[in-house]
Order: C-alpha cells, then structure tokens, then sequence
C-alpha cells in the first residue's frame, strides 16, 4: 500500500515538474506523455542504466557516442564505487550534475520515468529485472544472455511482448557487415542445401582454486549482488568473474551463445525455434569455486535435418565463430571483420532483390534508438534471443546430466526426462521471487 | 594346535594359488630399464612402476644397469619375456648384442616407453632413434633429422641448422591435443594445464611412422622459449612394434609435480597400453585436468567413489573440491540406470543426515540432490528445514524435487 501512495505521489510531482518545466532541469521522457505515441526523430531518448560495470559502461559509452540520440538521468548499481562512476560519466555528459543515483533497482524502476533502459547485470539476476523493467513498460537494451535458465527466458519473452516493448539484445554482432554477410549467403543458399553449422566459442581459462573467505569491500553490497542465488561466503569474486561461476553464469558457453549462436540461427532460419535432440559432453574444474566447463562440445539436431555443433574453440578445425556447412560449400565468419568461404566465388555472389534480404543495421545502439523513435522491432528481439540461449542452456543440461536430451521447441518442453527437467528452471532464495507478467 | 596347523596350511595354499593367480593374469609383463642417467633415476623409476602397477593391468619390474662406465656385456636382458619395455635410461651405450636383441624385441611387436630423458639417449644409435622419432642434446644437429613442431595449428617439418635439444624455466604449461581421436588422445581434455615440469623444445630426430598427439607452447616469457608448440607426447611405430614416447615427467624426489600430474599419469598408462595393444581401454579418469588447472595425486591412486562419499562428509571447499567433482562424474556416469543412481542417491543421504558431516558438504549434496534425487531424499531434506545454516538449499532442492 505504501507503495502505491508513493507512486502517486510520484505521478503528481512529475505533473508538477512538467507545469515548473522552465525553472526545474528536470528531463521528461518523450514517451511518458501517453502511450503509443514514439518519438519525435529530433528528441533524445531519456534513458538510465541499471549494471555500470564493465559492460554496462561500454554501452553507456557507445550510447552517448550517438549523436543527439540519448540523455541518460540515472544510475543504479549494488556497487557505489561503480555507481560514483557512471554518476560521473553522465554528469560529464550532460554538462551537469543532476544524474540520479540507485543502489537498489526497485527503487530505479519506481521512481524513474524513462523511454529506456540499458540492462546488464550478472545472468542470475536477468530473469527478475528484465521481467520488472519490462513490466514497467520500458524499453529495454539488455544484454546477452537473456537468462540464467530456460524458465527465466520464457518468463522475460512474455513480459516484453505483453507490454509492447521495444527490446534489443546486445548482440551486437548482428549490426556488424561480416555477420550479416555470411548468413545472408547461408540464408539463400549459397553453399547449397544448409546440412551443419559449426559454432566455436571461447576455451576456457584457468581457475583460481578456493580463495578464502574475506570482508565484503565496503562499497560492495553483497546480499543485494547475491539476491535470488543461494547464499555463499565472499571469497573476493564478485564483478568480472562471475561468469566463471555455474549459479551466475555457464561460463565462456552461454557468455558467448548470444554472439555466434545467435548469428547461426539468423543463417539458417532458425532464430524462432530450437533443437529437437541435444547430447555432449563437457570437461569441468576439478578444483576450485570456478566450476563452468572449461570444455564444451554438443551435437543438436533439428527436426528439419540440420545439425548445430556446439563446441570450444580448440576442438574445432575453423576455431572460433561460425561455420555453415551446405551440400555445395561452406561459408565461415569471425570477428575481426572475418568472412571466408570454401570457394572465394562464393563471396562474390549477389543476393536477388526477391530473395532473403536480411535486417540491416550498422550500428547496434543507433539501431535501438530508431526502433524506440520508429516503434518498429530492433535487429535482435527478445524471442531470438532467447532462442539462441536456449541452445547453450540445453547443452549445459545434456552435459550436466550425461544423457541425450529430447526437446519440444513448439511446447519449450523437455521430453521424458523429469530429472533434466528439473534444470530448466532455479528455485530463488526468499524472498526474491521471479515477477508474473 | 591342529587346528592352528591347518588353517596355516589353508592360508599357505591360498597365498601359492593367489600367487599364481597374479603371474598369470595381473598385468602385462613389463620391464623399467634405468641405472644411468643425468636426471633422477632413483626417484623416477619407482614412480613409474607404481604408475603403471596402479592400474592392475601391468606387473612391472625395475632393471638397473651396471654403472657408469660399468661392463655393459653384462648388461643383457631376455626382452622376449616382457610386452613392454620402458626407457628411464640415458647412459652409456649397450653391447651390440642387448642393441641387436632389443631391434628384434620392438620390431616383432613389443611395446615400449620412451619416457623424458630416455630421448637424450644413445645419440649415434640409428635404430634407437627411429624408436623415439625425435631427440635432443648428445649432439644432436641437422645431420640427426628435422626438427618438428607445430606452428598456428599447422605442423612444421624443419630441416635448418642447428642443435637438438633444450628447455626453458621449468613451470606449469598448457598440453594441447593435436590428434583427438587416437586411443591414447580420446575422450581427454583438449587442453589441460599441466604440473611443473621441464618442456623439451628444438627435438630433432628421424621421425619416421611417427604422429605427434600433443604439443606445448614454449612461450618466451618463461626462458628459452623458441615460440613454437613443441611435441610432448608422440607415437611411433617401428617394424611391428608400437612406442609411446612422452617427453615429460622431469622427476624430483618422490616423483614431483611433473610425475604427480594426473595429466602425465594417465597419458602414461594409457600410452602404455596402447604400446602393448594398439588400444586403450581405461576409462578417463574424474581428475584428469583441464585447462582450469593443475591436478596432482601425492600418491598416484585415483579415488574411489567409496573414499569420495566417505570423505564427502568433512568436506572442506577451502581445502579440495574434489570430492564433489567426482561425485559429479559418477552421477553423469550413472546417467539413465535407476538403480545405479538410487543407489548412490542412498549414500548422499547417509552423508546428508549424518552428524559428523559438516555444513558445506551437506549444502553441495543438497544441490545435487535437487535434480538428481527422488523421493528417496524428500524426509531428509524436510528435517533440514529447521536448520538455519541449511535452510536456502533444503528449500531450493525441495522445491525442484516437489515440481510437477
């Protein structure tokens, strides 16, 4: 009750701000003047960010890089060094000193009123502030990948298209020309009929053992960076190297599904389903609180033929990115603008104005910014994102389990399994609990 | 007094036939040669014994040669009584006729083990040197072969000037499989770190019928690095016979890290075997590493699943994790048998009620029971629910265990 009185509150004083709008710096969304209307192509989408680490930062960054296409006003994040940071960034930007500051996203997303919302956060706290950020109606820009666990996903997928938002995952890739390239040619058949993809992501590195137990640093909030995972003693492992850590993260596997995954769906029209059949192994630490496999190779099959293998980089011949196999050739695709092919005449072939033309887009963050102006989808929506995920957390099960996992990818279901079942999806500690949408 | 009289009767027959038992189906018969050599023989040949020994598929015996500058002639082992034949020997050369016996023990089929230094040896022993496919030091140049090493993942025959044979700093260093699917290679990490150890760089030799199945990187940071990836473990072939040949395992008293690597280990045994029967049949152990880190056993013995769940209960994070690692594999071991795992599902519970078992083991069997379990661990867990060091996982497992 308490709550709803203080958003009222809110609402009110917003009226007011925007009566005083002379006098008061403060800035008012474009959008919150009603809904479905956009944005004028000449206004700055106000937006704040919830996450100012490292990636958080290198999107704010890209961002502000834009020209005239945001204002950031908030911050929020569980660590206050990081949070003086961003704050400070923002200030610089803004030429003043008026970016709001957050320790706790509840408050964030109570008191902000914002066109959008740059997301990124360690995994296991992906499906609660994706699905509230959501439900607020914000737009969203959040980062691969989408979720910790199938269940998460389903449950973000669900809040972003009943609340009509607009959602661009960061895998940016897409908006790279290499990427875009490749799968336009695997798309149209220019390696012939697509029988299998190769996908090398990242080997993994090496452990630290056990660190000792030590003080929480006193700008850190640990409780609150822990939130629904189970509790566990600070051993100085919080920022960066969560994602070597299974109740954050899959590791370099699911750190990278939302790149070279997602960009071999997107070649072989596979960016709205997912595997039928999932087996592979894995190779994991034997010592230490690092516990991600550091090795990962797994087979998926789909129901119209196709083959995916999943696999570390210095398991593959090509090594990392990746690799569509057809009848008559292959195509293979990098970073580093790196686009090669079993015959280079492949590379020269033109794609008809009545075949595939794939989303266009060369820049990820400009292309968000037109979509929340424009109301039309961003190059990488939330479904497909999901979608790509979902083949690294289904490998992650069939390794876990040892066993070959039969997947429904129209019911999202894991066929007669019930103990792999129990994998798709994480009970939270109370009292954190994932939203309904 | 009779009856005293008998049962040592009884057990003296048990103890002849068990005897017999042993010699006849133990293990392959094998033969460790050292006596000489510029590294520690007095400490590796036992660990390579024990090594071997360990996996009950090999009775080995450890021959010394006379010493250096010793009367070689008597120096004259029957290889024909042995399946495998492993160097631990850098020394003076043997009579012609132990070189000439040796020649026709590999080349009718006998399997040997050409371990660290042992491809230092005999440098003007042409046939010997096609058994190692690659050495170094004794003078070895351009007149001995090629060197051979890999390159950005392309391998590299070599024919410049130069000498055979060095090493950097000793330290920890990533073993990278080139060949994946050879018996010794199949099944093991692709990349695994390995113990601190000595990384033979410029090998150069004959190489004939021979394969390199894993190489290191001789980086420059650590001293002497020549930048390429050097071979570590290769295969050879000789006549009929089949050489594993692994350049690692520089020994310190009691083995050290390179010898305690379950890495090395495990290479080794398999490498044997597959000298003697171009297969390999052990499984890959629950500790070999990966690139996540090095993984030693003081006292070259695998776990068993006994000692794992036993010693589960003072579990101690600080000190190892790898109770739970092997508790790990044996579940995805068990995959799709009932039984098998209800059975192991019974010992977590024995662990997970039991007073003497502290709160941090009890917390990592939670979470495994919580996909693996069954109805089995339900009780269990509801009791725990009253504890508050153990509330959050009793809760988590339960509301998996309980989903519909």
């Amino acid at each position: 009750m308490a709550d709803k009185s203080s958003r009222r509150d809110f609402v009110k004083r917003s009226a007011a701000v925007v009566a005083g709008a002379i006098v008061l710096p403060q800035i008012i969304p474009s959008s919150a003047f009603g809904m479905g209307r956009r944005i004028a192509p000449s206004d700055r989408i106000v937006i704040g960010s919830i996450g100012t680490g490292s990636q958080g930062m290198s999107n704010m960054h890209d961002f502000l890089k834009l020209k005239n296409a945001v204002q950031f006003v908030a911050v929020c994040d569980v660590d206050s060094n990081r949070l003086a940071k961003a704050k400070e960034t923002v200030d610089l930007a803004n030429k003043n000193n008026n970016c709001r500051t957050y320790g706790d996203y509840r408050e964030f997303l109570e008191k902000e009123k914002l066109d959008a919302v740059s997301l990124a956060l360690p995994d296991h706290w992906h499906g609660i502030i994706y699905t509230e950020t959501a439900n607020k109606k914000f737009n969203i820009y959040g980062e691969k990948p989408i979720c910790r666990t199938i269940h998460d996903g389903q449950t973000i997928v669900n809040a972003v298209k009943k609340n009509n938002i607009i959602w661009q995952t960061g895998s940016w890739q897409r908006s790279e020309a290499n990427f875009r390239r490749g799968a336009e040619l695997a798309i149209n058949g220019r390696v012939g009929k697509l029988k299998y993809i190769e996908v090398g992501l990242p080997d993994g590195g090496k452990g630290i053992g056990t660190p000792p137990v030590m003080a929480v640093p006193p700008e850190l909030n640990w409780e609150m960076w822990l939130g629904p995972a189970l509790k566990v003693p600070y051993r100085g492992v919080s920022h960066w190297d969560w994602r070597w850590i299974l109740d954050y993260s899959g590791g370099q596997l699911t750190d990278w599904a939302g790149h070279h995954i997602d960009i071999a769906n997107w070649g072989a029209g596979l960016e709205h389903t997912g595997p039928v059949e999932i087996s592979g192994t894995g190779v994991y630490p034997v010592e230490g609180i690092f516990n991600v496999p550091v090795e990962y190779d797994f087979l998926c099959k789909y129901a119209n033929g196709i083959e995916m293998r999943v696999a570390n980089a210095a398991r593959l011949p090509l090594g990392m990115g990746t690799t569509w196999h057809g009848d008559l050739g292959w195509v293979h695709v990098d970073r580093g603008n790196v686009i090669s092919a079993s015959d280079p005449r492949i590379l020269e072939e033109k794609i008809g104005e009545n075949e595939i033309q794939l989303y266009k887009s060369d820049n990820h963050w400009q292309n968000f910014v037109d979509c929340v102006r424009s109301g039309k989808p961003a190059i990488a929506p939330v479904e497909v994102a999901y979608r790509a995920i979902s083949v690294a957390l289904l490998g992650e099960i069939a390794m876990t389990t040892g066993q070959t996992i039969k997947w429904d990818p129209d019911k999202e279901e894991i066929i007669g399994n019930p103990r792999a079942s129990r994998m798709l999806s994480r009970p939270y500690r109370q009292p954190w609990t994932l939203p309904t949408v | 007094m009779k009856k005293q009289y008998l049962l040592l009767l009884i057990s003296a027959v048990l103890l002849i036939s068990f005897n017999a038992c042993k010699d006849e189906t133990t293990g392959y018969k094998t033969l460790i040669i050292t006596g000489q050599n510029n590294h520690n023989w007095k400490a590796s040949s036992p660990v390579l014994k024990q090594i071997l020994d360990e996996t009950g598929m090999f009775s080995s015996e450890i021959l010394i040669t006379p010493d250096k500058g010793g009367d070689m002639k008597t120096f004259n082992p029957d290889f024909s009584k042995y399946k495998l034949v492993v160097i631990d020997y850098n020394g003076d050369s043997w009579s012609d006729k132990t070189n000439a016996s040796f020649m026709e023990y590999v080349s009718n089929g006998g399997g040997v083990v050409i371990y660290h230094a042992a491809d230092n040896s005999f440098p003007k022993w042409k046939e010997y040197n096609e058994m190692t496919g690659l050495g170094g030091w004794g003078d070895r140049n351009q007149k001995d072969g090629p060197y051979v090493y890999y390159k950005n993942n392309v391998m590299v025959i070599d024919t410049t000037s130069g000498i055979g044979g060095t090493h950097g700093k000793r330290r920890e260093y990533i073993v990278t499989a080139r060949i994946v699917d050879h018996p010794i290679t199949k099944g093991l990490p692709v990349r695994w770190l390995h113990g601190n150890d000595e990384l033979y760089s410029l090998l150069r030799g004959p190489a004939k019928n021979m394969q390199i199945l894993a190489t290191a990187f001789a980086d420059s940071a650590a001293g002497g690095g020549t930048m390429r990836d050097e071979p570590v473990l290769m295969t050879i072939n000789y006549g009929k016979g089949r050489i594993f040949h692994t350049a690692m395992g520089h020994a310190d008293e009691g083995g050290g890290p390179a010898m305690q690597c379950v890495g090395f280990i495990t290479t080794l045994q398999r490498g044997a075997e597959w000298a003697v029967t171009g297969n390999v049949t052990q499984a890959v152990p629950y500790d070999f590493p990966s690139a996540a880190g090095v993984v030693l056993r003081t006292d070259f013995k695998q776990m068993t699943l006994e000692e794992a769940i036993a010693n589960m209960g003072t579990y101690d994070i600080a000190k190892s994790t790898k109770n739970l690692t092997y508790l790990q594999n044996q579940i995805r071991k068990l995959a799709g048998d009932e039984q098998g795992l209800l059975n192991l599902e019974k010992m977590m519970n024995k662990a997970l009620v039991s007073r003497e078992s502290t709160v941090e083991a009890k917390k990592l069997l939670l979470r495994e029971l919580s996909w693996m379990g069954s109805e089995y661990s339900v009780p269990a867990i509801k009791n725990l629910l009253s504890n508050a060091d153990l509330k959050d996982e009793a809760e988590f497992a339960l509301v998996r265990l309980l989903a519909k």
